[in-house]
């Protein structure tokens, strides 16, 4: 039998052999399911004929995790339907989606409470209904880029600036419906199924029993997307969120709303000297409380997004930043009511002028329009260095930006600076640093200007990843370990707990070809050690 | 230089929805904002300040709550502000507002100029302008893009026009209207929101601008509002099959049509 | 007092004015409802209410006699000589307007050395033309209109007056509404005589195109709005029809407060915003070298070019092409879309379009949820395509 929903690549499709780590692969088919049954099916269809399986969303990631190694490719972008909602007795919202709903589309619906309501059940209208009543709510995970689909998202237990006050995407992700390869279904909802110390035992929907001994790792205790989420008596569904589509497919997701703080400001705040910014944050985090937000960026991301200031149009509009500022804080705080913003901003300007800044160089948005600009702003630095890069490409194809995603524990926060810069001086290389500073989660890209820089980079991109490993660090903290990151997983546990997350992923996969390549170094043929 | 900044408080969206259970029409102004436009005209009034010295007095008709906006307004530079409110000022439209405003500004003794945004972005009138200009009895130019050269007597500026754009020279005083992307509005700083939060603000109502209840709120609109429904959306296209030669002269038909 | 009045005895306390509120205006006590202070009138609870409990009530106004006011007129805005098209446009409205009021049309034909213009607005359904030619008239400066406007307005007491919504229009209109005193709606997208009332029904778009409003003006006269060019269409050219051209003299001194010291034209900026046929392209038109059928296309069936946001953005095209809201907002004939998936912010520069064929790969792509024609197909063989075709047509 043909199975008329797998497709054979072809020149139509070549968008979907990258995704934004602007990464290639190849694929010979591919297939946009639209429902959980066309899952199944296509799974049937291919799994047993030993074809790698490559599960793809909105492609915004950055660790290649949905960039094909062969095989097939399985698009979830068009399950992209809102199934239902729900309200518990404590008056909590949530809502079941399919795992192609764009985050933008998700926070759009949930703003304006515009919903298709016509295939729901009657318990979901009623909840919707509830809901249209109830003050206002968000969906808190914020990765900058919000193209992204949900179901990417919990593939790689996404971030974003607000992860520093309200978690990961883990944090809220309350049921996942999983196809495994064979066809069969899991449900897990949290809350319901715990392993037993590290043995945990699912049963399919079908009646099918599996029993999975988790690895003996310890997590870093630090911001993480590095490898399996494994700990002691676990919750079942964390094994799956983060696991980089090398378990099963998700095909539904539960996702649990929190209620929108009544008083959401956004601060930057500009500094001339980087480590006045470093002490600043060091004192932000000890004495503010309703802080959600605390994301740096430093002087040479300033001078790369001034530059394409003046050169692109589409950046023409971004607020200037003056030239003798060389480092930058944006600080979000959330809150119930406007006299503690005021506070806040108050001890911000103080605590600044402690620090060696000065509380006049700052941006304060209050509303929605002001704050989409410091936005935009932030969104910007990606997109200037990309551009940047594109045009170094353009000279030599193997230049690509080298950006990290490491994270350290609180008290390494000045060493770990120190080290970055004194490290990328002594190599010479060009850089623009940026990120999750709350979390001491920050992006360094280095930016090569020719094949040497490029290949000194990615040395020193190793030697970081075994420093941040003995500081007790995190080597992917947000982006997930997809396809780039893989060696660096094994600098941080080492080979024998790689090798029982194989073997783990052998439970749910028995001929690795679920997200062929991701987590686990590629050997030979789609086999994985 | 004394300029006079109009603000009007706009929802911060312009959505509208139908309530699933009752079919009514719903707005979405969850927060109320400075209209777009008029942010415009705050940042070109507080540069031209910044320029030539003087002083910026911003100026609003509407609900007690539009004192959040003046005081932010504050926060960007504006030194001083007022508020027109009173119920009796419900339900204007242009030609009352028009009027109310000119009372205020005839309170605030003199002025070279006044600057207001292209339109608001609620009722997408761009009225109040002229309007306010006609009451004053002073000069006004619409969609200004461009100030090119200010002096206590006149200023020239470029005024975007449908074929292209004007050069022109208004002698003050004179009310100037300003178009989007003209500048680019400030946020505040730390100190700026702080100031804004204390700063000089009046609150008048109809009986203190020596109002003539006949021209005000209701009773002086002469325009009024007859029925609102929402435009019925196309419902579905039709569609043009068949290969690719078929669908393009399918399509050829259709521009015959128009040309 | 004036003000939204709640009858008591009506009200059912549902809730449903306070849920419609934008501004919580309302509150519900003891099962009825109440108005709070910043109510400013909006009148959307007033409609929404399912028990007529609600209304506005307005202070009775002296009634001026409105019987002296008759006649529609017509703006017939020209630059440098030539009248602009709106104005026929505008005719050919006036024209049925009058028919139903049975009433004369009248266009106002102000301008230096226009003179010639006057024939073809009889031509285009003038029953009169009020002509007047003046070198102050040359610019298109308002404070020059001003004075004749008014005088023109008091000696002749017409009942409807309508412009085009140009820049100089809208800039004019209010202007002269506040001399004169009386209501202006502008931006109308549909005009009717009510049957009942006799009174002008103006219909315009409010909250971005997301509502309609009807609006009308009771008591006061002129009745005037100012209409968006490319909406109303114009009559048949008849030069048989004949006329009269009274012409009027300028009332003088004027102010010269304002001077025209440049003009600058470009073409490309306004030819957008004006077009009545549009060619435009969105990223699904795959490179920058395809966007050459674009242009291509728009010259053979006398088109212009606009392109979506996105093509900006990579610097494949320049912002004077850019359609949508931050760009221009179009209303032409017609719109041929090539591979615009149809951004929210596009959608909303383009709902004035008439006619839209929308071409994408993507079946679901949210541009087909406005265009009239879908088509779907990959727009740069489609282009190839339509090319041919024109190339060896007449036109």
């Amino acid at each position: 039998m043909k199975n008329s929903l797998i497709r054979p690549m072809s020149n139509e499709f070549f968008e979907y052999l990258r995704d934004e780590s602007r990464t290639i692969g190849n694929a010979e088919s591919i297939s946009f399911p639209k429902s959980e049954a066309d899952v199944i099916d296509i799974l049937r269809d291919i799994y047993p004929k030993g074809i790698p399986i490559t599960i793809q969303g909105g492609r915004t990631g950055l660790a290649a995790g949905a960039v094909p190694n062969g095989g097939h490719i399985m698009n979830l972008s068009r399950m992209n339907s809102i199934t239902a909602m729900r309200c518990d007795e404590k008056g909590d919202f949530f809502i079941a989606l399919q795992p192609g709903v764009a985050l933008s589309q998700l926070r759009k619906q949930i703003e304006s409470r515009k919903f298709d309501t016509s295939q729901w059940s009657e318990e979901s209208k009623e909840a919707f209904l509830e809901f249209c009543k109830a003050p206002e709510h968000f969906f808190s995970p914020d990765p900058t880029e919000t193209s992204a689909t949900i179901g990417g998202m919990v593939s790689c237990n996404a971030s974003g600036a607000r992860s520093y006050y309200y978690g990961p995407t883990r944090k809220h992700i309350t049921a996942l419906r999983i196809v495994l390869c064979d066809g069969q279904t899991l449900a897990i909802r949290r809350g319901e199924l715990f392993a037993d110390g590290r043995i945990l035992n699912l049963s399919t929907e079908q009646g099918a029993s599996i029993k999975v001994e988790l690895p003996t790792y310890k997590m870093p205790k630090t911001k993480n997307a590095s490898g399996y989420y494994i700990e002691d008596n676990m919750d079942a569904i964390d094994l799956f969120i983060g696991s980089d589509g090398t378990l099963g497919i998700i095909t539904e997701i539960e996702v649990k709303l929190l209620p929108l703080p009544q008083v959401i400001w956004g601060v930057s705040c500009f500094f001339e000297r980087e480590r006045d910014a470093i002490e600043f944050v060091v004192a932000v985090r000890k004495q503010l409380k309703c802080v959600a937000v605390i994301e740096f960026f430093d002087g040479d991301a300033l001078t790369i997004l001034r530059c394409q200031k003046a050169q692109n149009k589409a950046f023409s509009q971004l607020p200037a930043v003056e030239e003798r500022m060389n480092a930058a804080i944006y600080i979000e705080i959330h809150c119930e009511d406007e006299k503690t913003a005021v506070e806040t901003i108050m001890k911000i300007g103080s605590i600044m002028k402690e620090s060696g800044g000065c509380e006049e160089n700052t941006w304060v948005a209050r509303n929605d329009s002001d704050r989409n600009q410091l936005l935009f702003f932030r969104h910007a630095i990606p997109e200037s260095v990309n551009m940047l890069i594109d045009q170094r490409k353009k000279l030599d194809p193997i230049i690509t930006k080298l950006g990290t995603d490491m994270s350290v524990p609180d008290k390494h926060l000045r060493y770990i600076m120190n080290m970055y810069h004194s490290t990328l001086q002594e190599m010479g290389l060009q850089s623009a640093i940026w990120g999750h500073i709350g979390d001491n989660h920050l992006h360094v890209n280095i930016l090569p200007r020719s094949k040497e820089d490029y290949n000194l980079g990615k040395k020193l991109y190793e030697q970081w990843a075994i420093e941040v490993t003995k500081l007790g660090g995190a080597v992917s903290a947000e982006h997930g370990t997809g396809k780039l990151k893989a060696n660096f997983l094994t600098v941080m546990y080492g080979q024998n707990h790689i090798d029982e997350m194989a073997s783990l992923k052998a439970a749910f996969d028995p001929k690795t070809l679920l997200g062929a390549g991701n987590m686990f170094i590629l050997r030979k043929e789609g086999e994985c050690k | 230089m004394k300029i006079v900044v109009c603000i009007k408080q706009v929802p911060s969206s312009n959505e509208v929805r139908l309530d699933p259970v009752t079919n009514t029409i719903l707005r979405d102004g969850r927060q109320s904002v400075t209209n777009p436009f008029d942010t415009y005209a705050i940042e070109q009034a507080v540069q031209i300040k910044e320029q030539h010295g003087g002083e910026v007095i911003a100026l609003s008709m509407g609900i007690p709550a539009t004192e959040k906006l003046l005081r932010d307004a504050e926060s960007r530079g504006v030194d001083r502000a007022m508020l027109l409110s009173d119920r009796n000022f419900a339900g204007a439209d242009t030609l009352a507002t028009a009027y109310t405003l000119s009372l205020g500004i005839k309170q605030l003794g003199g002025f070279d100029l006044i600057l207001c945004g292209k339109m608001a972005v609620d009722g997408d009138t761009a009225q109040i302008g002229p309007e306010l200009a006609e009451n004053l009895g002073i000069p006004h130019i619409t969609d200004i893009c461009e100030f090119i050269s200010i002096t206590p007597k006149d200023i020239v500026c470029k005024k975007i026009t449908d074929k292209g754009y004007q050069v022109l020279r208004v002698k003050l005083p004179a009310l100037l209207t300003v178009v989007k992307n003209i500048n680019m509005p400030r946020l505040p700083s730390i100190p700026g929101v702080l100031f804004g939060l204390s700063a000089p603000l009046e609150i008048k109502n109809a009986v203190d601008i020596n109002a003539d209840s006949k021209l005000i709120g209701l009773s002086g609109s002469p325009t009024q509002v007859v029925k609102t429904y929402m435009p019925e959306r196309q419902s579905k296209a039709n569609s043009i099959e068949g290969d690719i030669a078929s669908q393009a002269a399918r399509i050829s038909q259709l521009i015959k049509e128009f040309i | 007092m004036p003000g939204l009045k709640i009858n008591q005895e009506k009200c059912i306390g549902c809730g449903l004015c306070v849920k419609c509120c934008a501004l919580n205006a309302l509150r519900i006590e003891n099962k009825t409802a109440l108005v709070n202070d910043n109510c400013i009138l909006c009148g959307i609870c007033v409609d929404n209410c399912p028990s007529q409990a609600l209304s506005i009530e307005k202070e009775d106004s002296e009634q001026t006699d409105l019987s002296k006011y008759s006649g529609i007129w017509v703006f017939a805005e020209q630059y440098k000589g030539e009248v602009l098209p709106v104005a026929y446009e505008l005719l050919g409205k006036g024209r049925e307007l009058a028919h139903q009021k049975g009433c004369e049309l009248t266009a106002l034909l102000f301008g230096k050395d226009v003179s010639a213009e006057a024939q073809k607005l009889i031509a285009y359904g003038a029953d009169k033309v009020l002509l007047c030619e003046d070198d102050d008239l040359a610019d298109n400066l308002d404070e020059n209109y001003i004075e004749l406007f008014n005088l023109l307005i008091n000696k002749y007491n017409p009942e409807i007056l309508l412009f085009g919504a140009t820049g100089f229009g809208r800039s004019i209109a209010p202007r002269v509404a506040a001399r004169v005193r009386t209501g202006l709606t502008a931006d109308c997208t549909q005009l009717e005589i009510d049957h009942e009332t006799g009174l002008l029904h103006q219909t315009r778009p409010a909250f971005g195109g997301n509502l309609m409003a009807i609006i009308v003006c009771p008591n006061h006269r002129p009745q005037m709005a100012t209409v968006r060019p490319g909406i109303m269409s114009a009559q048949q050219f008849d030069n048989s029809r004949s006329g009269k051209v009274i012409p009027v003299s300028m009332p003088k001194p004027v102010a010269k407060n304002i001077e025209l010291l440049e003009e600058v034209l470009s073409s490309e900026i306004d030819s957008i915003a004006d077009a009545q046929i549009i060619v435009s392209a969105g990223r699904g038109i795959g490179a920058q070298k395809n966007l050459a059928l674009v242009h291509q296309l728009a010259g053979l069936i006398g088109g212009k070019v606009g392109v979506s946001r996105p093509l900006v953005d990579i610097g494949w095209s320049e912002y004077k092409h850019q359609v949508g809201q931050t760009g221009s907002t179009v209303a032409p004939k017609l719109l041929i879309a090539c591979g615009i998936s149809g951004a929210i912010q596009h959608l909303a520069g383009i709902s004035g379009a008439k006619t839209i064929i929308a071409i994408n790969t993507d079946p679901d792509a949210p541009i087909f949820s406005i265009a009239h024609y879908k088509v779907v197909a990959d727009c740069v063989e489609v282009l190839k395509q339509l090319i041919s075709i024109f190339e060896k047509s007449e036109y």
